[in-house]
């Protein structure tokens, strides 16, 4: 029997924009080609959920639409996601669930839909929308390549970790400069393109961490990442 | 500005581009035109007496508008139409400019035009479009217009400014819902699909992209699915399903890579057609026209004798023949056309061979993420030889490897297309699928080695 580990899908239905549903297919081959096994559990709009099995929460973006009927129905899982974030439990979550994360989303119209705040930070939709190729590099993981597609302006509380400094991009607003936000083994970014199948380092970066508290797996059979790493190259030389 | 001197302008403008060799201009003289005056295709298309025919939504825009214009030329109608593909309001005042004489007087009675999601309701306060089709709604290049949702409500501001008879796919819930914005009720006429033999993809469907109660935003409940969010639905809280179509396909006889036979109904009354453009996708290009035809009086027979005999637009289904092998373009643009397009050519067919030519140009979206967004694992297993090139060639052989499909990325276009007759024994097809200006590439390289290609329309 193959060690598993369980990942939670947050709203595939209404989150799965831009090719978010490629960083699933990276959890899941990357598994596989070490011979692991992944079990992907979805989690719906108003169905009951049991948090305690998982290993990697994951979460992509939407349309608005969604993204308004998914932040109605997260906050009933908002204290168990804190709980679990604070217990080392290793989470990615992109553009409209990364901003459903932090603590509170303000719409154009002035409406306040309310996160969970597993993230210090706030985010206020903006007139400027903030498309096109992003390069940010990361101390630990070096260049992280990807497409970011949001108008939503993300602001960090003072002490809040992003994720990487912006090369080229926007990432969190016009402004500051960084991109995401981490808390322990909790990732929050704007990457679209998907990041993970083209950033295999933090793909395997969550993967071992979820290894690590499930089975005590101390370290990744390396792979060959030839492809990913060729896509990267690419990537990293297109207009802004 | 004078009609005659702005048109004396922009002419001259598509006159140099084509002396310094730049191909007919396009949408050059268009450009020139708007900055002399934005009104003038406003005056152009008040000229033409027998109206003004659009075409917009996601997929189908250009063998929508070339079916129209098959048929409404069949008839006996002169046409002005942007058969280029430029789709933005310079592409549509540039063939407005081609259609007029230096006095502003069209050679043409009936104006026929695809244009852009966003462009329409640029374009409709000036061309007061009598009739507008909407084919249908999907994820597309979303770096342009966010979000599908707005791109709903922008077609509708274009809808709003005109008071237009509507055709509206009425298997796509996004576009049946676009009727609100019609001047009258009466105007709204629905185009469907009732039966219609589905290949599965397999369990890794594409990312449905617009399954909500446009009313309520509840989630829809369908009762069949003929690709994508296309099908039957109703909303569970009854706020919203689907209109009934005036023009139906009740059943499609034969359907395989080379067309279909179909019968479509006309407010009841029944009639075969056959079809030489295959694929689900298709047959609704195909009921867009029948549906548009019917409206405006056309006979059914002279549509079906026109349906029978049309031919692929560019880059579309299009065959050429190299070297005894039979190379076919299928030009893919978002995850439900690309979608459509394995489906109907690549899952299920024994030695497939096949190159993706990937690009990330303005005109294709700077953001390939979609390519993950497409079911390409139904390849699997098949052991198909398979090329990836174009500027993102590599984003698109990551795809396949995490999809378990070997490829071989090709050094360049051309070696790539060398690579792929050779993999292709005398007498059989193989399948190239660009984005669109890895497309124009394609035509390219390929018209300097095939007799049987045409130009593009300019």
């Amino acid at each position: 029997m193959s060690q598993t580990i369980v990942i939670a899908h947050l709203y595939p239905r209404e989150m799965n924009i831009y090719g978010d549903m490629g960083n699933i297919i990276s959890l899941v081959k990357r598994l596989e080609w070490r011979g692991l096994r992944a079990e992907v559990r979805q989690v719906e709009i108003g169905e009951a959920f049991d948090w305690e099995a998982v290993d990697l929460v994951f979460g992509g973006g939407g349309q608005d639409s969604g993204q308004l009927a998914v932040g109605a129905d997260l906050v009933r899982h908002g204290d168990k996601l804190r709980e679990m974030a604070k217990a080392g439990v290793p989470m990615l979550v992109i553009c409209g669930l990364y901003q459903l994360f932090g603590r509170e989303f303000v719409t154009g119209g002035g409406d306040v839909i309310p996160g969970i705040g597993v993230f210090n930070a706030n985010t206020r939709a903006g007139s400027v929308r903030m498309i096109g190729n992003v390069v940010a590099k990361n101390d630990e993981l070096g260049a992280l390549v990807g497409f970011e597609n949001h108008s939503g302006a993300t602001k960090l509380d003072k002490g809040q970790l992003p994720l990487a400094k912006v090369s080229k991009g926007c990432g969190n607003n016009p402004k500051s400069g960084y991109e995401g936000a981490v808390s322990g083994e909790a990732i929050g970014t704007y990457l679209h393109g998907p990041v993970l199948p083209k950033n295999p380092q933090l793909a395997d970066k969550l993967l071992l961490a979820a290894l690590k508290r499930r089975h005590g797996v101390q370290e990744l059979q390396p792979l060959d990442s030839s492809f990913e790493l060729a896509a990267a190259k690419v990537a990293a030389t297109r207009p802004r | 500005m004078n009609v005659t001197l702005t048109l004396l302008a922009s002419k001259t403008a598509a006159h140099l581009s084509q002396l310094l060799g730049r191909g007919g201009g396009g949408a050059l003289p268009g450009v020139v035109a708007e900055m002399l005056d934005p009104h003038l295709s406003g005056k152009l298309a008040a000229g033409l007496s027998g109206g003004v025919i659009v075409v917009t939504g996601t997929n189908g825009k250009t063998t929508t508008t070339k079916l129209i214009g098959e048929i409404l030329s069949a008839h006996g109608v002169k046409v002005v139409t942007n058969s280029s593909g430029s789709n933005l309001k310079r592409g549509v005042v540039s063939a407005l400019i081609a259609a007029a004489d230096m006095r502003g007087k069209m050679t043409a009675t009936v104006g026929l035009f695809e244009v852009d999601e966003a462009s329409l309701r640029l374009v409709a306060p000036e061309i007061k479009p009598t009739h507008i089709i909407v084919t249908n709604l999907f994820r597309d290049q979303l770096d342009r217009y966010g979000e599908l949702d707005t791109t709903a409500k922008l077609i509708g501001e274009g809808i709003a400014a005109t008071s237009a008879e509507l055709y509206l796919n009425a298997d796509d819930p996004l576009v049946a819902s676009l009727a609100k914005y019609a001047g009258k009720p009466a105007d709204v006429h629905y185009f469907g699909i009732e039966g219609v033999p589905v290949n599965p993809v397999g369990e890794h469907q594409t990312a449905i992209d617009s399954d909500r109660c446009p009313e309520c935003h509840s989630r829809l409940e369908f009762s069949r699915v003929f690709y994508g969010h296309v099908g039957h639905y109703r909303c569970p809280k009854g706020d919203f399903s689907r209109p009934a179509g005036e023009v139906v396909i009740t059943n499609v006889e034969t359907a395989d890579r080379m067309g279909s036979r179909f019968v479509a109904a006309i407010r009841g009354k029944r009639s075969t057609y056959d079809f030489p453009l295959p694929g689900t996708y298709n047959l609704y290009n195909a009921l867009a026209a029948i549906s548009l035809g019917q409206g405006v009086g056309i006979g059914v027979e002279l549509i079906q004798q026109t349906l029978a005999v049309t031919q692929a637009a560019f880059g579309r289904v299009e065959r050429v023949e190299i070297d005894g092998r039979t190379l076919v373009l299928l030009l893919i643009k978002n995850p439900a056309g690309f979608t459509q397009v394995l489906q109907t050519f690549v899952i299920g067919r024994e030695a497939v061979r096949a190159m993706f030519v990937i690009n990330d140009l303005a005109a294709d979206g700077r953001d390939v993420s979609w390519l993950w967004d497409v079911p390409i694992e139904a390849l699997a297993g098949s052991n198909p030889t398979v090329l990836t090139a174009g500027i993102r060639g590599s984003d698109m052989a990551m795809r396949l490897h995490y999809a378990g499909v070997k490829s071989t990325p090709a050094a360049s276009l051309a070696e790539g297309i060398d690579a792929l007759v050779a993999a292709t024994p005398v007498g059989e097809t193989a399948y190239i699928l660009p984005t669109y200006t890895a497309m124009l590439e394609v035509r390219k390289l390929l018209q300097s080695r095939s007799k049987t290609m045409q130009e593009m329309p300019r």
